[in-house]
This record gives C-alpha cells, structure tokens and sequence, in this order.
C-alpha cells in the first residue's frame, strides 16, 4: 500500500480528532475517553486506492510476467501451428488436428450459427439451475451440520457416503431417477457443484472463533441472529472457496453428462463434432468450455470481492483463502 | 442516587466449577465468594490458570458454575446477555463489520432502528475519539484502537456491569498504560460496576477499588485488599508510597502462588532437592 496516497489525497472527512490534540483536549469531552487522543496516533492505514502513478508502477512491475505469459502462449500456439501444419506423426499423431487457423476460420463462422450460440446457452442454463441448487442447498445444509450435533450426527454420514462417488458415475442412475434428460443432466451438475460447497461450508462455520460467538451472545444476539450475522459472514470466505471449487467440479460434470447423455449443450456439440468428422470443431469446443469456465469462475471471485470488503485488509490481504 | 438503588450488583457465593468427567476431573475454582457493589471497580488476581477468567465467564453466563450461585442485583445469572458488557482478551470485532456497524450491533440486536443505532454509536465513538475510523474495518486498526472499539461497543447497550477478560493483555506496555487511563477515567465517568481479571499487579491496583488475589488451582480466594487510593487516578500515584507498599503486598502473595502453580516440583523436592544435594557435594568436595 503506497505510504503517500492518504495525503496526496484530498480527506473526504472533516479533520480527524486524533491529528488535532490541542484542539481536542480544549474541548472538554463529556467521557473520559477523549483524554486519549493526546496520546494515541491512528495508525496510517488507508482504504486501498489507485491514484495515478501507481497504475503506471505496477504496469512497469509487471511486465516481465506479462511479457513471459504472452511468450508461453505464443510458443504454444506456434507448436501447434507447426505440429498440425507439417502433420508431425510420431507415436503422437497430428494428422487429423485441426490447424490454429482452420480453427480460427470455424470460430467467425459459428457466430453466424444459431446451432451453436443454443448449444452454448444449454450449458449455462444447466450450469447456472445446478449450480445455483447446490449452493442453496449446499450452503444450507453446511452451516446446519457446522453448527448442529444433531443434524452433524444425522446428516454427515450420509454425505460422507455419497462424497466419494464422483459425478459422472451418477449418470446412468440419473437417467433412471429423473423423468427427462435436461433435469438428468441438471442433477449431475448439481451433485459436481455440491459437495465442495458442502463440505467447505461445514469447515468454514467449525472455524469461526469462538470468541466472535461469545461476544455476539453478549450483546444479546439470539440463535438466529448469531447464525445470520455471525456464522454466515464468518464462515463466507471459506464458503467462496467451497464455490469456486464447486464451479471447476459443475463444468467438468456437466460436459461429461452432455457427451454420455446429451441432447445440445458445449459438450454434446464437442462430442458431436467428433462423431461427424468436423475436427475444428471439436477444438473450438475445447475453447469455448475453457472461456465458459474461466469466466464462471472470474464472476464468482468478483463477486466473492464485492461481498466482502474486508478480506482486503486482514492478515489474509489479497487472497481470498 | 443511594447505592441500594443502583444496579450492577454481583455476587458469587461459594462457588465451585469443575470440569471433565468423573475420572478426570479438575477443579478450577473452589468455593470462591466475591462480591461486586454497584459501581464498583474490582479486579481479581493471580497465576495463570487460577481460574480468575472461569470466575468471569460464570458471570457473563458462559459457565454454570458446579455449586454456588451467581447473582446480579439478586437474580440468577442464567445465559449471556446485554445487561453484562464483556471485553475480552482476544480481539473479539466482527472482522466483517465496520467500526460504526460493530458499535452498532448491541442496538441492532435491541431492534433500534437503522437512525437510532447510528446516532448512538456516532456519539459513543466521538466520545472515545474513533469517530474519523467509523468506516473502517478492525484489520486497519492497530491493537490498541481494537480494545477501545471493543469497550465502546460493550458499553453501546449500557449494561450496568463490564466484565472485562485480560483486556489490554495483547498490548504493548505503553499503549496499556494509555488505556488504563482512559479505562480508570471512563470509569469514574459512568459510574459502572466492573469485573477485571489481569495477572498485573501494577493494572489492577490502578485500576480497583478492590483486589481480590486467587490461589493457584484450584483456584480460592486468598486475599481481599482494598485499594485506599484516592479519586481521580493519575499516573504519578504509581510512584507513591502507598501504591508501591501495595504493590509489595500482593507481588508476595502472588508469588507464593506462582511457585505453587508451577507445581509440585518446585517445593517437592525439585528445587531444593538440588539445591541440598548440591550443597551437600558442594560440603563433601570443600571437606
């Protein structure tokens, strides 16, 4: 944090107390209490700020990383370019990968498509329904089973049961349980995103101090109170991790259900492509889940960020656990 | 305003707790009675692990104690509650709330409106100098800000008794001294019964009006002393011969306890079993 940004800036409040200890102890305050600004400095710590000048620095900080992240990239796309233009066949064949550019070309002429622009808005239908469920109920039931013997004796074991079982063995029960494919497919988002949000959730409401409890009782918080001003925030970082997990586990569940079982979706289109012999496609497929990924994990950091502002100072600054 | 009027009034009468179950049970305290008149300053003393904190936490209704009774103004003391402002040792600020919005939260869990609760914890933090920090998050704040957020957001509720766990046990000893100033003045000011537990001697004879010095486990009432000091405290009374002749006192009873609680090594032979034998070899070597 920049040692000169609260005095390059103008004080959105008037002059505070503490700077001003002839004045205050002048003043005869009605507690004790303002005796201590005599004696006590507020400690220069500022809201974190980007005055200019320091977007330039950290430009100039990073750059060699930038400049060696375009690097690795280029290098990648050149072999690729390279391996699929020259056909390199050895044990590890090219032959039938589709060239950058050949893919390239595929990626203009799909925006046209409304075939795929569907396929795409499939996926993040199941994505949002699924994930969303299992956040509700995940979040839910974590902070239950975090916080009560009963429902941690009652609930827990079943879940640990079921935890290990990966998502993508749930797709021929799926079928069986669930009157349609779409609900089907939904389901084993659901239980992709679930379980990491499950079991984040009950770590995070274990690890709230114990001391924040207490002192909430103290000042005449009730169970549900405590549970909503307390466990939750408290426990909510730890939740946001459960999130971003579980969003990874959700993409990777429902691509592989839309490839088994699928009628549209990014996966089905993928799997399709390589059934009709449509190669770019496949690629552009693989493109596209990756972007989508990135960019459901990108909204729940953000908004993980704009939930909680604290997370900027403490002694975990700039990580989100 | 006569004393009997007043409220604030705490009583522990012949208290025991215990803890752990039948084969492994250690006792923390041991019928203790202590009493704390409305508007009272009292400090309880002693090593660590007396039991001076369980003493606190039967009060501030965390613990239940295993015989005895607590009393505040004559009922029993059944849970926690916001008649009993609590300042603990750990830094104990919600990290997710504002300096304003933690003041604030005793009101919010009166169900005070959004106004009333921010005018209130306005005025509280202007009168502790923390005004120009409301928006703040406790993680900008340095140790000794923490603490005094701390007592202003346990005095929010206006409780008639504080209990306050170690409070400046986390601070360096300059900012300690501050706010042992500015404690002793509030004090005086809001005429509050309160209960403090601290291992220091000097803190406590500042501060009271009353010190009680606990044994070690299980931990007894060893010793009552009142602290004749006058009114207002200042710093300077710390070199006067009164307060030094206390300190005295209590530094030899405490000091007794202390070797007890670092066990029975100590006065079971450990150290003066080397010390006879080694002043018996030392006689052997010089004969």
């Amino acid at each position: 944090m920049s040692q000169a940004a609260p005095s390059s800036r103008p004080s959105p409040r008037p002059p505070p107390l503490f700077e001003d200890a002839a004045h205050a102890s002048a003043v005869p305050a009605p507690v004790g209490l303002a005796r201590l600004e005599d004696t006590l400095r507020p400690v220069p710590v500022d809201a974190p700020s980007a005055p200019r000048g320091v977007w330039a620095a950290g430009l100039r900080q990073q750059l060699p990383g930038l400049l060696m992240g375009a690097a690795s990239l280029c290098s990648m796309l050149l072999f690729w370019h390279l391996a699929t233009t020259y056909r390199w066949d050895f044990y590890i064949r090219f032959t039938n990968i589709p060239t950058p550019w050949e893919v390239a070309q595929k990626m203009v002429e799909v925006n046209h498509s409304h075939k795929f622009i569907t396929n795409v808005g499939m996926s993040l239908r199941r994505i949002f329904i699924g994930f969303a469920l299992a956040t509700v109920i995940g979040v839910a039931l974590g902070l239950a089973i975090g916080r009560y013997k009963l429902a941690r004796g009652l609930l827990f074991p079943a879940m640990e049961a079921l935890r290990p079982i990966p998502a993508i063995a749930w797709v021929p029960i799926s079928i069986m349980l669930w009157p349609d494919n779409e609900v089907s497919i939904v389901f084993i988002t659901f239980i992709g995103a679930f379980f990491p949000i499950l079991l984040n959730t009950i770590s995070g409401v274990q690890a709230v101090d114990d001391v924040l409890l207490r002192a909430s009782q103290c000042l005449g918080a009730r169970e549900r109170q405590i549970m909503w001003y307390v466990v939750l925030p408290g426990a909510a970082p730890q939740i946001f991790t459960g999130l971003a997990v579980g969003m990874g586990v959700a993409w990777v569940s429902l691509i592989a259900a839309e490839m088994i079982s699928g009628q549209f979706g990014i996966g089905y289109f993928t799997w399709e492509a390589y059934s009709l012999i449509s190669y770019p496609e496949i690629v552009l497929g693989m493109i596209t889940i990756g972007i989508l990924g990135l960019m459901c994990s990108g909204l729940i950091r953000f908004v993980g960020k704009a939930l909680m502002p604290w997370l900027a100072y403490g002694a975990r600054a700039g990580s989100m656990r | 305003m006569s004393a009997a009027a007043r409220k604030g009034h705490v009583q522990i009468k012949d208290v025991s707790v215990r803890f752990g179950s039948k084969g492994r049970m250690t006792e923390a305290a041991s019928r203790v009675s202590l009493e704390v008149q409305p508007g009272e300053f009292v400090s309880i003393i002693g090593p660590s692990g007396c039991g001076k904190s369980t003493l606190l936490n039967i009060v501030a209704g965390f613990i239940t104690p295993s015989e005895g009774e607590a009393l505040l103004d004559g009922q029993p003391i059944g849970g926690p509650g916001a008649d009993r402002g609590v300042v603990f040792q750990q830094y104990s600020l919600f990290p997710w709330m504002t300096v304003r919005k933690n003041v604030e939260f005793g009101l919010k869990m009166k169900g005070l409106g959004q106004n009333q609760r921010e005018a209130a914890a306005r005025s509280l933090l202007g009168m502790a100098g923390l005004l120009a920090f409301e928006n703040h998050y406790p993680d900008q704040l340095s140790g000794g800000m923490k603490q005094r957020v701390g007592i202003v957001r346990a005095l929010a509720t206006s409780p008639q008794v504080m209990l306050m766990d170690e409070p400046f046990g986390a601070l360096d000893s300059q900012t300690r001294t501050v706010m042992q100033e500015i404690l002793t003045n509030m004090w005086q000011q809001l005429q509050l019964s309160v209960l403090f537990i601290t291992h220091d001697i000097e803190e406590a004879i500042f501060l009271s009006e009353k010190v009680y010095v606990m044994t070690a486990r299980p931990g007894r009432i060893k010793a009552e002393i009142p602290i004749p000091l006058p009114r207002p405290r200042t710093p300077e009374m710390t070199a006067s011969p009164t307060f030094q002749a206390l300190v005295r006192q209590l530094k030899a009873l405490i000091r007794e306890e202390s070797l007890a609680a670092m066990g029975g090594e100590l006065d079971n032979g450990g150290l003066q079993g080397i010390d006879h034998q080694f002043s018996h070899d030392g006689m052997k070597a010089l004969i």
